[in-house]
């Protein structure tokens, strides 16, 4: 049994090592800020804010001024001034979008030369979870059945009787 | 082959199938994780088909093995065969399962529903449903071989939904994407492929490695209830 719970501490370690690197990246390349989080935040560059373009603050790029809106999330709004190419018409008021760029903390708006698509990493941690760590369950257990049922008849349990006949 | 025999063959070979699944895996779920870039369309949320499709495949590959494996029986009636029939109708159902819920989670980000009366969608579900009706009939009956004979018969005839659920995506117009590999080739992205490549061969090797501990399982516990059972009778008289 005590190779079993090895192999399985091993495999455990393989696993939770290749989560955690997952982690790593969903922190550093993924994970969006809320405008909340922005301006309680300290760092200011290589940001992705999460938000709705608030109703009636539009306002599309002229000759001489880029696209500005107010970017909000439960009660808390940021102004964005985005420089970037608005791909397939994606801005347009009461849209929920994620823009990369830097916090301009002195002029008091959001510097976004990006678009990127709302992650949605919930979804995806959900479906690992409930695929890989029944199977996990599942695998332990039945091996564990099996190295015991092995262990039963190495030490005769199950052959007992055939001594009596 | 004895079932003796083709039980000490399962428990000789099976580490080595146990060791390339968990290797294909683990490389598979770090690429997929880590190191292959977001869709252009779908961003991050592809990452959830390196898990449901792999889940769909081998949940179709049991199905299949429990088909040759219930015509096998019905040509044989070997009971360790029965037992091989019992666990991979067990690991289908839970491969099924999985599918069904992987696919319901991609499904709320991709079509805003969990899920939709989709023929491949439908027709899966059929399969997790007749996999229930087999899994209920096994303990329905007690007599031994005429459960595995029904159960056999059974599985045959559920055997006709495979190819419908293969080829549901291209007999009717259907919101699930046709087929990303297929003989007219593969619409994956290189580096969206080698993951999906390695779990894909993973989760089946995996389920291979499962089924020949489930049947060393399944035989080794009616091995047993019978000698249990045994003993019982002898304690009786």
């Amino acid at each position: 049994m005590k190779s079993f719970y090895i192999r399985w501490a091993v495999l455990l370690l393989i696993f939770g090592g290749i989560g955690c690197m997952g982690l790593i990246r969903y922190n550093r390349e993924v994970k969006t800020l809320s405008p909340g989080d922005l301006l309680a935040s300290e760092s200011a560059l290589g940001l992705r804010l999460l938000g709705m373009i608030e109703a009636g603050s539009f306002v599309r790029a002229s000759d001489d001024e880029p696209t500005r809106f107010n970017l909000s999330e439960e009660g808390k709004k940021v102004a964005v001034v985005f420089s970037g190419e608005d791909v397939d018409d994606t801005l347009r008021d009461l849209k929920t979008i994620v823009v990369i760029g830097q916090w301009n903390r002195e002029a008091g708006h959001f510097a976004a030369s990006d678009l990127a698509l709302i992650p949605n990493y919930g979804f995806i941690s959900g479906a690992y979870l409930l695929s890989l760590v029944p199977l996990a369950f599942f695998l332990f257990f039945m091996e564990r059945r099996v190295t015991i049922l092995y262990v039963m008849i190495k030490e005769e349990k199950i052959y007992q009787a055939e001594k009596v006949l | 082959m004895t079932a003796t025999r083709l039980i000490g063959w399962l428990r000789k070979y099976e580490k080595w199938f146990g060791i390339v699944a968990a290797s294909l895996m683990s490389v598979g779920l770090y690429t997929g994780l880590v190191t292959s870039s977001p869709d252009y369309y779908q961003g991050e949320v592809v990452r959830i088909m390196y898990v449901h499709v792999p889940f769909v495949q081998t949940a179709m590959l049991a199905y299949a093995t429990l088909f040759f494996l219930s015509i096998w029986y019905l040509w044989k009636r070997d009971a360790v065969v029965d037992n091989a029939c019992h666990a991979a109708a067990g690991l289908a159902l839970f491969f099924t399962g999985g599918g069904l819920i992987t696919g319901a989670i991609w499904g709320k980000p991709t079509w805003n529903a969990w899920w939709v009366w989709d023929p491949r969608l439908t027709s899966f579900a059929i399969l997790f449903m007749t996999l229930v009706g087999y899994l209920m009939l096994r303990t329905f009956l007690d007599d031994q071989e005429k459960r595995a004979t029904f159960c056999a018969i059974l599985a045959i005839i559920g055997f006709i939904d495979l190819p419908i659920i293969h080829f549901s995506v291209e007999w009717w117009r259907s919101l699930h994407q046709p087929l990303s590999v297929s003989t007219r080739g593969v619409s994956i992205a290189p580096n969206m492929l080698l993951p999906f490549a390695l779990m894909s061969i993973g989760v089946s090797i995996l389920f291979t490695y499962m089924l020949m501990v489930r049947t060393q399982m399944l035989y080794l516990e009616h091995l047993f209830e019978a000698k249990q059972g045994r003993f019982l009778s002898e304690g009786e008289s």
